[in-house]
């Protein structure tokens, strides 16, 4: 399939051409001259992780979620941050192009409506799937109670809770969160040493995501002393976000709907139920004054029996 | 085209009916966590629910058109599964964060373990320096805050600890006067029965000195404490004041001292002015308590 070539370097099909046009001559690589004869096929196709994640967001957005954007983009090397996105329609398509354009293999995408409700787009391309989520309980790299602090560029290491592998949904949505939040080993602006850690636990079908600095105490660069392991403590650094996935499409930014989630209600709905709560207090309340009134008539009291103790 | 374009209305239609739920101007401000005013909406949904979309095979087939070859090693993945043992409230702040740490805690080192037996070097070295994901400015403002968290838990430790204290010297302080005065009464007493032991013995002196060991024949009577008593001495006609500047700084005391050892030199006492004449023909030529740097006149005075 397409999108397996781009992964997956195929060595058998380069000295073939090679030995077309130059029989006579000595390859040339970039690491050297090779005779032909040392030219090997490896014997399986070397995995090599290309992701490349487009991160983009759509006017108007909030201040808190700019710079949730820009934390993520500060935690992922291997991303590209891109100019605002304007459109109301066609989303799909410009984001699409976009992402063509840029040569990008993933793409995060920041929605903010109303300057309130933030929603998250994680899409595969070309015809990967997508997923959208609304994004709540945001906190942002810059609070001082976040005191933790990490290489810029390292690879994190992923942890997930197992519930994730319990239905297809949180499978489908493993595999592209493995896929956007693992940094690639080769990539030129990475560092090699893997000092924070991502958490992304499913609790009440949200996805939990946070950010710690891994602290060891530690003497040589490639193992762990025995008690080392124990006096490992954990510091928060980055941004966290809980994330409510909504709808799961089956191609990018759009497609056929593979999953909904049940549970889900749009924050104008919860907005408009509490205005409507609110709204009918008066009314109830003159609701109230007349019952009152009715049960006082058909019950009435007894005459009670000292009232006329103090008339003149 | 004309397939993609459907799947885009769809997707628009979807979007729009969200919006059109809801009023134009809202002022009510939408929760942090959406669960929490969820939880009252999960009884309305339950029938809605039952039209959602649950497509497991798409998904699964999706699933294995993106995930990598089966054999690729883990270093590429980095990824560690860990089981929740207890289910979470989502509510409980606490538990939740622990919850999260105790995940965290644990996959890191299992990776540890096994980026430990791949043998590659992963941690750290202490002289490798390079650029942290937040700069050192923002990195000294936490550390500001932290400090100053620290101090004000000290000190309202500290404010605590002399309201304690406070309150305990109050009690030893009722304690000492109690006793100053049980002592007092016992002296007085024992003075008494001496009083009348000497008149019952019929006034002998001497002899029976030694029968009778008295409490304040002991030679400890007249011993004091050198404690400084509140007090004014009697010929002080300032009323205790012209020493009360101790407490203001050091160098009042020190301008009070200067004059004072003048005064002291040219009067004597310098408190009992009320004794003395102060204008003889002596005080008169004498300049020595008047200092040229002496502020302390009155000030209307044109110099």
């Amino acid at each position: 399939m397409a999108k397996k070539r781009k992964h997956i370097e195929l060595q058998n099909s380069e000295p073939m051409k090679k030995d077309e046009s130059n029989p006579q001559r000595t390859k040339r690589t970039l690491l050297g001259w090779k005779d032909k004869a040392k030219v090997k096929e490896s014997d399986s196709p070397v995995f090599r992780n290309k992701e490349k994640v487009l991160v983009t967001c759509s006017r108007r957005i909030n201040y808190r979620y700019r710079h949730l954007m820009l934390n993520v983009v500060s935690l992922l090397p291997h991303c590209k941050k891109d100019n605002k996105v304007e459109s109301k329609e066609g989303k799909g398509a410009t984001l699409n192009e976009l992402v063509e354009l840029k040569n990008c293999s993933s793409c995060l995408f920041f929605e903010c409506r109303k300057q309130k409700d933030l929603y998250l787009w994680m899409a595969k391309s070309p015809n990967g799937p997508s997923v959208k989520f609304i994004v709540n309980a945001v906190h942002t790299m810059e609070e001082l109670k976040l005191t933790g602090n990490h290489l810029n560029g390292s690879r994190p290491i992923l942890t997930f809770s197992t519930n994730f592998d319990e239905d297809p949904q949180w499978k489908l949505l493993k595999e592209i969160i493995t896929q956007i939040f693992g940094t690639p080993k080769d990539h030129r602006k990475v560092k090699p040493y893997p000092d924070h850690v991502f958490v992304f636990s499913i609790i009440d079908d949200h996805i939990w995501f946070r950010n710690y600095q891994i602290s060891v105490p530690h003497n040589e660069t490639d193992k762990v002393d025995r008690g080392g392991l124990d006096k490992m403590t954990l510091v928060e650094v980055g941004p966290r976000f809980c994330l409510n996935p909504i709808k799961i499409f089956g191609g990018s930014f759009g497609g056929p709907i593979l999953y909904e989630n049940p549970f889900y209600v749009s924050p104008n709905q919860i907005r408009a139920l509490e205005k409507k709560q609110k709204a009918g207090k008066y009314a109830k309340k003159i609701k109230a004054k007349t019952r009152r009134k009715m049960h006082e008539l058909s019950n009435p009291l007894e005459p009670n029996e000292f009232t006329d103790m103090w008339k003149e | 085209m004309g397939v993609l374009k459907k799947e885009l209305t769809s997707l628009n239609k979807d979007t729009l009916e969200e919006d059109n739920m809801g009023d134009v101007n809202d002022e009510a401000s939408q929760s942090e966590l959406e669960s929490e005013s969820e939880e009252g909406e999960d009884v309305m949904l339950t029938e809605p629910s039952k039209n959602s979309i649950y497509n497991s095979n798409g998904l699964l087939e999706k699933l294995g058109d993106i995930s990598w070859p089966e054999n690729v090693e883990w270093i590429h993945k980095l990824s560690i599964d860990i089981s929740q043992e207890q289910e979470v409230d989502v509510n409980d702040d606490l538990a939740r964060e622990l919850a999260f740490y105790t995940q965290a805690l644990e996959g890191t080192r299992q990776a540890f373990e096994k980026l430990q037996s791949l043998g590659l070097p992963f941690l750290r070295p202490s002289d490798y320096y390079a650029e942290m994901v937040k700069t050192d400015t923002h990195m000294v403002k936490v550390k500001g805050r932290l400090l100053a968290e620290k101090k004000n838990i000290e000190e309202a430790e500290e404010r605590r600890k002399a309201r304690e204290a406070k309150k305990i010297s109050k009690e030893v302080q009722a304690q000492k006067l109690k006793e100053r005065a049980k002592q007092k009464k016992e002296e007085i007493e024992s003075v008494k029965k001496w009083r009348k032991q000497r008149q019952q013995s019929g006034f002998t002196g001497g002899d029976k000195g030694d029968e009778m060991s008295l409490p304040f024949e002991d030679g400890k009577g007249f011993e004091r404490s050198n404690k400084r008593r509140p007090g004014v001495a009697p010929g002080d006609r300032s009323g205790g004041k012209a020493r009360q500047g101790g407490g203001k700084g050091k160098k009042g005391t020190e301008n009070k001292r200067k004059s004072r050892d003048y005064k002291d030199s040219k009067f004597g006492f310098g408190g009992r002015k009320g004794q003395r004449k102060q204008n003889t023909a002596d005080t008169t030529n004498d300049l020595r308590g008047i200092s040229k740097s002496s502020f302390s006149g009155n000030k209307k005075r044109k110099r």
